[in-house]
């Protein structure tokens, strides 16, 4: 994050906490495919995400993970069990749904697929990862965003000032997502 | 809405066993929309105490994104969330009666507006669009402006915006979820009061 230091990462190894973390996520995403009822399985998806916020915190990424735990873990998750409070909750004999096998299928085959890809894929971390390497994209940006910008976050240059524009069309969709929403709902008013 | 239960009723057969006991009776909200916002010990003075930190954190983080992590899109859903949290504790229609929906809209537009405007002064000066060098200001502080008074008032803003909209829900004008349905199942409610009775039990021991 600080220009200055231009060390490649070190080559991540996984450690316990991580693998444990991994874990984790995958076992909470399951159980949200699988959870028969909807507020159980939107408190376990706001945990799904904390988890992946926590994993974004280990790699490095702690912009990501401040999006994602407060987007994803927090405002998501209470939009949506306002919503669901406006519904009927229907008591189940079962906490799981029952798995649909042809699903389980076809998502298998995407994940053998994607699982034969995993030998290409630099290792975490890795210093001669294209990402990391690239002359004219990655380092290019982290050695002269702050010259450029005086600012010493990476992320908020290449958003604010190289990215301004996109950043631009992004902020004014977040917007015209609220004015949908009054469409949608036939309010004038927010609040 | 009227001609809709008729329809209800022809599924009830054929339909799965929770749409045909549960689908002409009152809904959740509704129940709960006529019992008081009762005040929770517990909840209200934790989010008293937890509030001031958390927005202080958010604001911290939209102020400081330029040195640390961060920057006007989380720290603007964090503050929005602080809002969220004193809802909870302190009642929906209370905050929203607090935070009035002029705060709300001029957040969203404001920082709109904002954004645009600090874009286009650049332009006013013969330059491009966000070219921050022809600011008046330093290169950083024109990056820290766009994040503080565009991104996180536009996030902040539409965020609250969304949770007092789905707080409300539909507009009964226009014929939704509103008044229309609460009316017509109003009605069908008085005539059979037992199975009703019974069926509001079975929904709070589900719900709690």
């Amino acid at each position: 994050m600080t220009g200055s230091t231009l060390a490649a990462p070190i080559v991540a190894q996984i450690t316990a906490i991580e693998a444990s973390l991994l874990a984790f996520v995958v076992l909470t995403a399951l159980a949200t495919a699988l959870a028969r009822d909807v507020l159980a399985a939107v408190i376990v998806f706001g945990a799904y995400s904390l988890g992946m916020a926590a994993l974004y915190t280990f790699y490095r990424a702690p912009d990501v993970a401040l999006t994602e735990a407060a987007i994803s873990a927090g405002v998501t998750t209470v939009l949506l069990v306002l919503t669901l409070a406006k519904t009927t909750r229907i008591d189940h004999d079962v906490a799981f749904e029952s798995v649909n096998l042809p699903a389980v299928g076809a998502v298998g085959l995407l994940f053998g697929g994607l699982l034969l890809t995993m030998g290409d894929v630099p290792a975490v971390g890795s210093p001669d990862a294209p990402v990391w390497s690239n002359p004219d994209v990655s380092q290019w940006y982290l050695s002269e965003s702050y010259a450029q910008t005086g600012v010493e976050n990476t992320v908020m240059a290449v958003l604010a000032a190289f990215r301004g524009f996109d950043t631009f069309g992004e902020a004014v969709v977040v917007f015209a997502g609220g004015i949908a929403a009054l469409i949608v709902l036939h309010r004038e008013v927010f609040a | 809405m009227s001609d809709a239960r008729p329809e209800d009723d022809g599924d009830a057969e054929g339909a799965p066993p929770h749409r045909t006991r549960s689908r002409s009776v009152q809904l959740d909200s509704e129940r709960r929309q006529g019992t008081p916002y009762t005040e929770s010990q517990v909840i209200m003075p934790t989010v008293k105490i937890v509030a001031p930190f958390a927005f202080t954190y958010g604001l911290f983080i939209t102020f400081h994104g330029s040195g640390s992590p961060g920057g006007g899109f989380q720290g603007g859903a964090i503050m929005a969330a602080v809002v969220f949290m004193i809802a909870f504790a302190f009642g929906i229609e209370a905050t929203r009666d607090w935070l009035a929906n002029t705060v709300v809209v001029a957040l969203a537009v404001g920082g709109a507006l904002a954004f645009a405007g600090i874009g286009l002064v650049p332009v006013a000066r013969g330059g491009a669009f966000l070219q921050y060098d022809l600011l008046p200001i330093p290169v950083k502080y024109g990056l820290e402006s766009v994040e503080i008074f565009g991104i996180a008032a536009i996030v902040s803003g539409v965020l609250m915006g969304l949770f007092f909209l789905l707080a409300n829900g539909f507009n009964s004008d226009e014929g939704g979820f509103g008044d229309d349905d609460a009316e017509s199942d109003d009605e069908e409610r008085d005539e059979p009061d037992t199975p009703d009775a019974g069926r509001t039990t079975v929904a709070d021991g589900g719900e709690r």
